[in-house]
């Protein structure tokens, strides 16, 4: 009897120190330096830890892996568990660095006394909808996407829509809202767009990362993937993803929505690239209030509306010198050379005058007083 | 052959359970299906032993969240297994009072509470302190696994009958010996399936890992620092936008089942004969 408790025990005992005592091949042991000849040791590994939304994880994990290739001694271990989550994290300064899709709101700014925000990539959402026979492509403008998404129009074949897209037969089918049911930066993104386009929209709901929506019949659903799939499994409706979303999963249609300028605009990288590039051209400095910044509804002729940057979240003044100048490097690089591998993922690269501003919101990181970079 | 009421309702009735049975196991067959389906072309042996790659890499896989899930749940059950165990003994053997049955009471309780507040409970006493790590993950586990454990331990007591007990005693046994040596060692079968059922359900917990073990891309470093497990890994990967991840993903919750499969089968095995 005794012998199966410590049975389970050593079971379990076994499981732990197998896996422990088995040193992973490419990891570098710190030991403890005799003083000897130092260069030709290989120096000691230094994680850099982040949380904090999940859309930019893909972007976040290749950068990871390639800058460890590049510095073998740097391991950045980022995790996407929502950006509020993030915010709180850096906040308790569990973690060196968060990530947000949204900027901080002032309160949380005020918290936060010296946290710098470093727009790291740009995301686009795109409205899409299910309707049998039609394809991508439907015209729609923010006002109507707003009223569609206030309860005033409810059928697909409302003289309002129809208007903006002649030549195409709508179906006299009451539409499907669908919504994001978690808090979300999509959500902020969307309904920032419609609170610009629409003063009724303003009023009755606002913009955050989660609203109350006012369509009693709307349907919620958790994440980019819940949204897709309620608009898959319910003909005649409408919602919000992520630009990617659309992209990678092929059954998805999209509305081309229309711009400043009156184009009606296809959302892809290039177009959502123009919109950021229009509009960051009075971007605040990176360790000011970036609470009102919005880059939806861009000037330009081929501008897509609805896109915004997310941010990594650091504090200008590290408490570890080593481990700073290592994070301030990473993310040096990561807004450089990191931009690179943008497309490859779907997501949109830094325009080159936010990459100015980064530079100097980077070389605001200090350990005592010195600069870090 | 003349049917009476008796019978009848007797047919009726076993028709009426076997239905049931049915009806119970087609849920759990449909999901071992499509999780089989799904998730059988993504294995491999680079997968059970690579590290993960990012997007648009070929392979890549999830050697470090196997290796932190055994060394994350091995952490839950040196933990919860002894303070289980031990809890159980006393709330059979001792617990006929007020404290014992608010206790009981109490275990119940835990045992039905979301996950996400053992994960709360990790990270507001361990990781605030000391940041993210593989005991932090553990010890969130260990808070599902103990009431599971402490009840199993003391229903099973509960049905060793008191004639043993008290045959035991009559030989002048003292009682700490006759709960060592005659009612655990009689009671272990149902001890060891509380402790299993412990086991296979906090394998495949996510939310209380997700602010306490964290993850890691890289192999694990040490108990003290953030360790990859693979609910929290197939987790990133179901969400992910791209098919290959989720791909992925379907392979490491087949994984995961197997795993837990395994560890059932092989603890059955090792005590077959003596319980």
């Amino acid at each position: 009897m005794k012998l199966s408790i410590t049975l389970i025990l050593v079971l379990a005992g076994v499981l732990l120190a197998g896996c422990v005592s088995n040193p992973p091949p490419d990891q570098t042991t710190v030991q403890p330096t005799v003083a000897t000849v130092q260069p030709t040791k290989a120096p000691a590994t230094i994680t850099l830890t982040g949380a904090g939304a999940t859309f930019p994880n893909p972007l976040i994990s290749k950068w990871s892996f390639e800058y460890n290739k590049i510095n073998p001694n740097i391991q950045i271990n980022y995790q996407g568990v929502g950006s509020g989550a993030g915010i709180q994290q850096i906040s308790a300064k569990t973690v060196d660095f968060g990530a947000s899709d949204a900027p901080l709101s002032e309160q949380v700014y005020k918290n936060l006394t010296g946290i710098l925000q470093i727009p790291e990539t740009i995301g686009a959402v795109v409205v899409a909808y299910n309707l049998p026979g039609i394809q991508s492509g439907v015209k729609l403008t923010g006002d109507v996407v707003a009223d569609i998404f206030l309860g005033k129009i409810t059928k697909w074949n409302d003289p309002r829509i129809v208007a903006l897209n002649p030549g195409i037969q709508f179906p006299a089918k009451d539409i499907i809202v669908a919504h994001r049911s978690d808090g979300s930066g999509t959500t902020f993104v969307f309904t920032d767009y419609l609170s610009k386009l629409s003063p009724d929209w303003k009023s009755k709901v606002g913009k955050g990362t989660a609203v109350n929506w006012p369509v009693s019949t709307s349907l919620g659903g958790k994440g980019n993937d819940g949204v897709a799939g309620i608009l898959r499994q319910n003909t005649y409706s409408i919602g919000y993803v992520e630009l990617i979303y659309a992209k990678l999963q092929g059954n998805i249609s999209y509305a081309y929505i229309k711009n400043q300028a009156g184009n009606f605009i296809e959302p892809t990288l290039e177009t959502t690239a123009n919109a950021v590039a229009g509009a960051s051209q009075t971007l605040p400095a990176g360790d000011a209030s970036w609470s009102s910044v919005s880059i939806v509804n861009a000037p330009g002729d081929n501008s897509y509306p609805i896109s915004s940057f997310t941010y990594l979240l650091v504090y200008k003044n590290q408490a570890d010198q080593t481990k700073g100048k290592a994070l301030a490097q990473f993310i040096w690089w990561a807004v450089h050379d990191g931009q690179s591998y943008s497309s490859g993922l779907q997501y949109v690269p830094l325009p080159n005058a936010v990459v100015s501003l980064d530079e100097q919101t980077i070389r605001l990181m200090n350990y005592n007083g010195q600069p870090l970079i | 052959m003349k049917w009476n009421r008796r019978k009848l309702i007797d047919r009726i009735m076993s028709f009426l359970t076997a239905a049931c049975v049915v009806v119970a196991i087609i849920p759990l067959l449909s999901i071992l299906y499509t999780v089989t389906i799904n998730g059988i072309s993504a294995i491999n042996l680079d997968f059970l032993t690579q590290l993960p790659k990012p997007e648009g890499e070929v392979g890549g896989g999830l050697g470090n969240a196997i290796q932190g899930t055994f060394i994350v749940v091995g952490i839950a059950c040196l933990i919860g297994l002894p303070v289980g165990i031990l809890a159980g003994v006393y709330l059979s053997e001792y617990g006929e009072n007020r404290f014992g049955r608010m206790v009981s009471f109490v275990a119940d309780v835990l045992a039905g509470t979301p996950s996400i507040a053992a994960g709360i409970f990790g990270y507001t006493f361990i990781v605030l302190y000391f940041g993210f790590s593989a005991i932090a993950g553990g010890a969130a586990l260990s808070v599902l696994m103990i009431p599971i454990v402490a009840r199993t331990t003391e229903e099973s007591l509960r049905l060793v009958s008191g004639s043993l007990r008290e045959a035991s005693l009559a030989l002048g046994i003292p009682r700490w010996k006759t709960i060592l040596h005659i009612v655990l060692s009689t009671a272990m079968s149902g001890i060891i399936t509380g402790a299993l059922l412990a086991i296979a359900r906090v394998s495949g917990e996510t939310a209380p890992l997700l602010l306490t073990a964290f993850g890691n891309p890289y192999w694990a470093a040490g108990i003290n620092k953030p360790i990859s497990t693979m609910p929290v890994q197939i987790y990133t990967y179901a969400i992910a936008p791209f098919p290959d991840w989720h791909a992925k993903a379907w392979g490491g919750a087949l994984v995961l089942i197997i795993l837990v499969l395994i560890l059932n089968i092989g603890v059955r095995f090792i005590t077959r004969k003596k319980y």
